[in-house]
């Protein structure tokens, strides 16, 4: 539940940053690898690779 | 051809691809079409056809007649050629070799080779001059017949395939065996590695199976893929289909042929046993190859029978040898060899930095997976929540020996369709290398508790929603965190049995069930939240309401977070921006 004294700009607060990635490969094997191909290749976003 | 045609042949030219597996063992073939993959028989009705060509009186014989010939002509057969391609004379091992033909300095240079009568003997008795063949010239040869058998099958010229290499396959391999495929006729697509082919094909038959859910679970899957003369071990982070290896373990001692050692020691000690003055069965190449031949067949019978019988004629000075084999007592006697496959296994999940409690699945692969004892040693060592996958302890496995060649039919069918160069953009480490998660992003529950949303090594960008039910209503406050797992290690007295215990000691029951008074250790996985990454509010939510919290993670590290009653309006959304640079550590 929130805390009455809970106040933040429209309601959301950004408190810290994700911790720093590790750097992996992926396997580049399957649908959906492909399709991740495809969305980094084109620059594309989820919602727009969506709507193609 | 009119101009206007819309589809320039000598442009696109018709793919017939298949997936290729090719072992030091054995190696497979897979088509895939209309959404059925099969496996294809040869014209010998093998499914697992011997990787073995042999020479007699001038004929060329592949696959299991080949095979036969390691007891007749063992010096101009060639087996175990495929971990010889692309290496050094002076890095090869060539121990599987033995009972078959030896490889040699290459006369061209640095390679292998393999000196063999290849020509037919000559009628006046001289023996004709032999040839010298590369190890590359064998796996032209040795493809070019694969290819010739799918095509025979399929009706049509197979011209390209995707082939499956070991995880530790060198570049120098993976060129020399792609300049062997093009010289046989087969356009080499990609190389994808054999575990991960195996995942493909499980992931692909489970898609199936649970029509419905779009995106495969994530999960960390070990595959294990258990050959004749080696054994490989993957672990593998699962995230909505993409694959991603943590690391890899290796055997090249450990496979198929130890166990096949242990029957043939035991059936060479009953053979002397029975017939006294006979001479040691061993100690002679060709008794020798005729009781390998043997032991492979009864180590076959043995993971689906519960006895199986060793018979030759003739095994050693004119006389015949039967004995009969169980189960529990190949087991028995091959205790040791059964528990280093456990072992290998186990070291590979110590090399990803994971705990065995972090192992969701276990995918066994390769023809040695079928010995039930391996799958079962497994299922007993590994925590009751890692699924075993294997014949004997799930119904729905399928057959092990084909995981491999049909992952890589799967991955054939999607790829025939894309220029060579499309394939090239899509491989290349600007597309491949991507940043993963070092902690899991989850809910804060309760007070320090934490709810898994995006699992740690997940790739960069995701998505991913999850709903959380809201019992009391009214404005709830979402805290965005990262999550830390710790395994929490606790001594429990049996005897003082609490309700918390209880529960737990019935998860162990079949591990130690008769340990009497011993305080036994309970290890479990146990999830703390860290740092907190952003909080919400959202008011108003219904008595009994569901609210979805959407978490969106770029390619930046930025998080997008969108929380919202479900079938409410509106509802909060904000972004906790990238990690600055500077975070990196002051090296730059």
């Amino acid at each position: 539940s929130l805390p009455t004294d809970w106040t933040a700009e429209k309601d959301f607060k950004s408190i810290s940053r994700v911790t720093q990635p590790t750097a992996r490969s992926l396997e580049p094997v399957g649908p959906h690898f492909l399709a991740h191909a495809r969305r980094k290749r084109h620059h594309r976003t989820f919602s727009e690779d969506e709507r193609i | 051809m009119t101009s206007e045609s819309a589809i320039d042949d000598t442009q696109y030219p018709q793919r017939t691809a298949i997936g290729l597996s090719f072992g030091n063992s054995y190696s497979s073939i897979a088509h895939t079409a209309d959404g059925k993959t099969e496996v294809i028989a040869n014209e010998e009705g093998d499914r697992q056809i011997p990787s073995i060509l042999s020479y007699v009186s001038g004929e060329e014989f592949q696959g299991t007649q080949a095979k036969a010939q390691i007891v007749r002509n063992p010096r101009n057969t060639i087996a175990y050629f495929r971990d010889l391609l692309g290496k050094e004379f002076k890095d090869v091992d060539p121990s599987p070799c033995h009972a078959s033909a030896h490889p040699v300095e290459s006369s061209e240079g640095k390679g292998v080779a393999f000196v063999v009568q290849e020509k037919e003997v000559a009628e006046d008795g001289e023996e004709g001059e032999k040839s010298t063949l590369t190890v590359a010239e064998v796996t032209t040869r040795h493809l070019r017949k694969l290819k010739e058998s799918a095509s025979d099958y399929l009706g049509k010229d197979v011209n390209a395939a995707v082939i499956t290499v070991p995880s530790d396959f060198t570049d120098a391999q993976k060129s020399t065996l792609s300049e062997s495929a093009s010289k046989a006729g087969i356009e080499l697509l990609q190389f994808i590695t054999e575990p991960i082919s195996a995942l493909l094909a499980y992931d692909a038959k489970q898609q199936l199976t649970d029509s419905g859910s779009s995106a495969p679970q994530d999960k960390i899957v070990l595959v294990a893929d258990l050959g004749g003369t080696r054994s490989d071990v993957a672990v593998i982070a699962s995230r909505g289909g993409i694959y991603t290896t943590l690391a890899t373990a290796h055997d090249y001692e450990l496979g198929g042929s130890s166990l096949d050692k242990i029957l043939i020691e035991h059936a060479a000690k009953e053979f002397q046993k029975k017939n006294k003055s006979a001479s040691d069965p061993r100690k002679n190449e060709r008794s020798l190859a005729k009781l390998t031949l043997e032991a492979e067949a009864v180590k076959k019978a043995l993971s689906l029978g519960a006895t199986a019988s060793f018979s030759i004629e003739s095994l050693g000075d004119g006389i015949d040898f039967n004995l009969t084999v169980n189960r529990s007592r190949f087991e028995l006697l091959g205790n040791k060899v059964l528990m280093s496959f456990t072992r290998l296994i186990e070291s590979a999940v110590q090399k990803a930095d994971l705990d065995i409690l972090d192992v969701d699945e276990i995918l066994l692969s390769g023809g040695t997976s079928h010995t039930p004892k391996i799958a079962s040693n497994l299922q007993s060592h590994f925590p009751e929540s890692a699924v075993v996958i294997a014949p004997a302890t799930s119904a729905t496995a399928i057959n092990p020996s084909e995981l491999a060649a049909r992952g890589a039919a799967i991955q054939a069918s999607l790829i025939s369709g894309f220029e060579v160069e499309e394939i090239g953009a899509s491989t290349e480490a600007v597309v491949t290398v991507t940043p993963h998660l070092t902690h899991a992003i989850g809910l804060v529950t309760g007070e320090e508790g934490f709810a898994v949303i995006v699992p740690a090594e997940t790739p960069a960008p995701v998505r991913r929603t999850a709903q959380i039910v809201v019992k009391a209503g009214g404005d709830v406050l979402v805290r965005l965190a990262e999550g830390v797992r710790e395994i929490s290690v606790r001594t429990e007295d049996k005897a003082t049995t609490n309700g918390n215990a209880k529960k737990d000691a019935d998860e162990d029951e079949d591990e130690d069930d008769d340990s009497d008074d011993e305080p036994e250790e309970v290890r479990e996985k146990v999830w703390k939240a860290g740092k907190v990454l952003a909080e919400a509010g959202i008011r108003g939510v219904k008595k009994g309401g569901k609210v979805e919290v959407q978490v969106n993670v770029a390619a930046d590290l930025s998080v997008t977070v969108v929380c919202r009653e479900v079938g409410g309006k509106g509802g909060v959304r904000g972004t906790v921006p990238a990690g600055k640079a500077e975070q990196n550590g002051n090296a730059s």
